[in-house]
């Protein structure tokens, strides 16, 4: 049977019927349309599901939608500021961090936590935080310097 | 996939879901913790053949295996609401951490870093960062996996459940809660409520994990071992010799047998003895001695033998050396 809750979902407040069964991934995609968060593997293994729950990168595959009842939940549709993309997006374009593309929504989103609790990581936190997020297309060298970048991105407009 | 239909209930409450599972309890009633072990096993499995386990019983049969699902659900009791579970309190001669305490709050902890180093281990190298941040300790000990990366230091640090139910509440070691692979003794309507650590007041003591896998994240252990050993005097370095009289040592083991294994008569070797090479290398074979693995597709059962003696050694260095310098850095 369906139950209602309520969660916030990119700043905006929501009230979704889901069934208990339903994953995080699942509401948002199918529920919410916010197919931004991708489903890869479903069992954990691969971080393309990422999304910020309270502002910790968790796995929206092996979260049920009724656990987050209540809390904040941050995915790659809620980074944008309108057409203006966060700086760590805008480092991801330009230094070439995204083939494929399925991956990138989980790795920004891990890596933008990363960035909340470390601003400037070295090269070995970056890869140790980004272990989970797997990429297909091995891009994972771009992907390091995209986030070393979009930290170096964040820090400037912080000082502007 | 979606998953199959269950239904779910989330108390606030410890008192209220101990209730509420002693009315309910029976099959199809399972405990939800972080989630990243039992939603995994709720979903059914479609594996191309190429991925499946290189076992030679695995060598024939059709292209495609689908498995069904490994656990069938009809409610989740789930504990997720419940604040009095999660926590790491440290009290005058103990440390006390919630079983819904998550394996990234072990990880960042400065008393499970420094006074129980090898849990701190263990913590580290569960799964990935996405796991260990929804991923539960008391899940990790309940899932009861003969590797896992949590259960095998908590042995070796002489950890003690106490599980909770609406007739009271009981504590055991470690040692005695897991029967078989992904068997415990928690009755149908018990809970685990937490895990308590004595701190002893020792001059010196060391705690170490290390884990053998083929890659550093998302992986399961080939063999794994732990140990914590306490002193007499704090150890010295004595021209290079390894030095300090052990008081007590306890080894555990992980991925070597049906449950998690303790090797009593492996520290009980080093008990009085100097710390040095040759009492190491004496603890490190009577541990492969007493270990009995499997051959699998991650590891022979011969080579895992060889590699508890290697893992043995290690960690009893670490262990010194961690006594030595009252600091912690990650055990190479």
């Amino acid at each position: 049977m369906k139950r209602v809750i309520t969660l916030t979902v990119n700043g905006l407040s929501c009230e979704v019927a889901v069934e208990p069964r339903r994953t995080l991934a699942e509401l948002l995609r199918y529920d919410l349309g916010l197919t931004g968060t991708k489903i890869g593997c479903s069992i954990g293994d691969c971080g393309a599901c990422t999304v910020l729950i309270d502002g910790v990168p968790s796995l929206s595959c092996l979260v049920l939608a009724m656990e987050v009842e209540g809390r904040d939940i941050l995915t790659i549709e809620g980074l944008a500021d309108g057409l203006k993309l966060h700086p760590l997006q805008e480092a991801f374009v330009e230094v070439g961090a995204i083939q494929c593309g399925f991956c990138t929504p989980g790795m920004v989103l891990t890596a933008l936590a990363l960035l909340e609790d470390n601003p400037e990581p070295t090269e070995a936190e970056i890869r140790r935080a980004l272990s989970g997020n797997l990429c297909r297309c091995t891009g994972y060298q771009k992907i390091v310097e995209a986030v070393k970048e979009g930290s170096r991105k964040i820090q400037l407009e912080k000082k502007s | 996939m979606i998953l199959p239909r269950f239904d779910y209930y989330a108390p606030t409450g410890l008192d209220e879901a101990l209730s509420w599972l002693a009315e309910h309890h029976g099959s199809g009633v399972k405990i939800l913790g972080g989630g990243t072990d039992l939603l995994v096993d709720v979903r059914g499995k479609i594996i191309p053949d190429q991925h499946r386990p290189r076992c030679q019983e695995h060598r024939d049969g059709p292209w495609l295996a689908r498995y069904a699902p490994t656990e069938s659900i009809e409610i989740l009791l789930a504990l997720s609401r419940i604040t009095e579970l999660r926590g790491i309190a440290v009290e005058v001669n103990c440390v006390r951490i919630g079983a819904m305490t998550t394996i990234t709050d072990l990880e960042r902890s400065p008393v499970v870093r420094t006074r129980l180093a090898g849990l701190w281990d263990g913590a580290r190298q569960l799964g990935s960062p996405l796991v260990r941040n929804r991923g539960t300790y008391g899940g990790n000990l309940c899932n009861a996996r003969p590797a896992a990366d949590t259960a095998i230091p908590t042995l070796a640090l002489g950890g003690r459940l106490v599980l909770a139910s609406i007739r009271g509440e009981r504590t055991v070691d470690h040692s005695d809660f897991v029967t078989g692979p992904g068997e415990t003794i928690l009755e149908p309507d018990e809970i685990l409520k937490e895990v308590v650590f004595d701190l002893a007041n020792d001059p010196a003591m060391g705690s170490a994990y290390l884990k053998l896998s083929n890659r550093k994240a998302l992986e399961i252990a080939v063999v794994s071992a732990a140990a914590m050993v306490t002193f007499n005097s704090p150890p010295a370095e004595q021209g290079g010799i390894k030095g300090g009289v052990t008081k007590s040592a306890r080894i555990a083991l992980g991925a070597v047998a049906p449950t998690p294994l303790l090797v009593p008569e492996a520290g009980e070797a080093l008990v009085g003895k100097e710390l040095d090479s040759q009492s190491i290398s004496e603890a490190a074979r009577i541990a492969a001695g007493v270990a009995r693995p499997i051959t699998d597709h991650r590891g022979g059962d011969e080579y895992r033998r060889m590699m508890v003696e290697v893992l043995v050694r290690r960690v009893l260095m670490s262990c010194w050396e961690r006594a030595l310098a009252g600091t912690v850095e990650e055990a190479a």
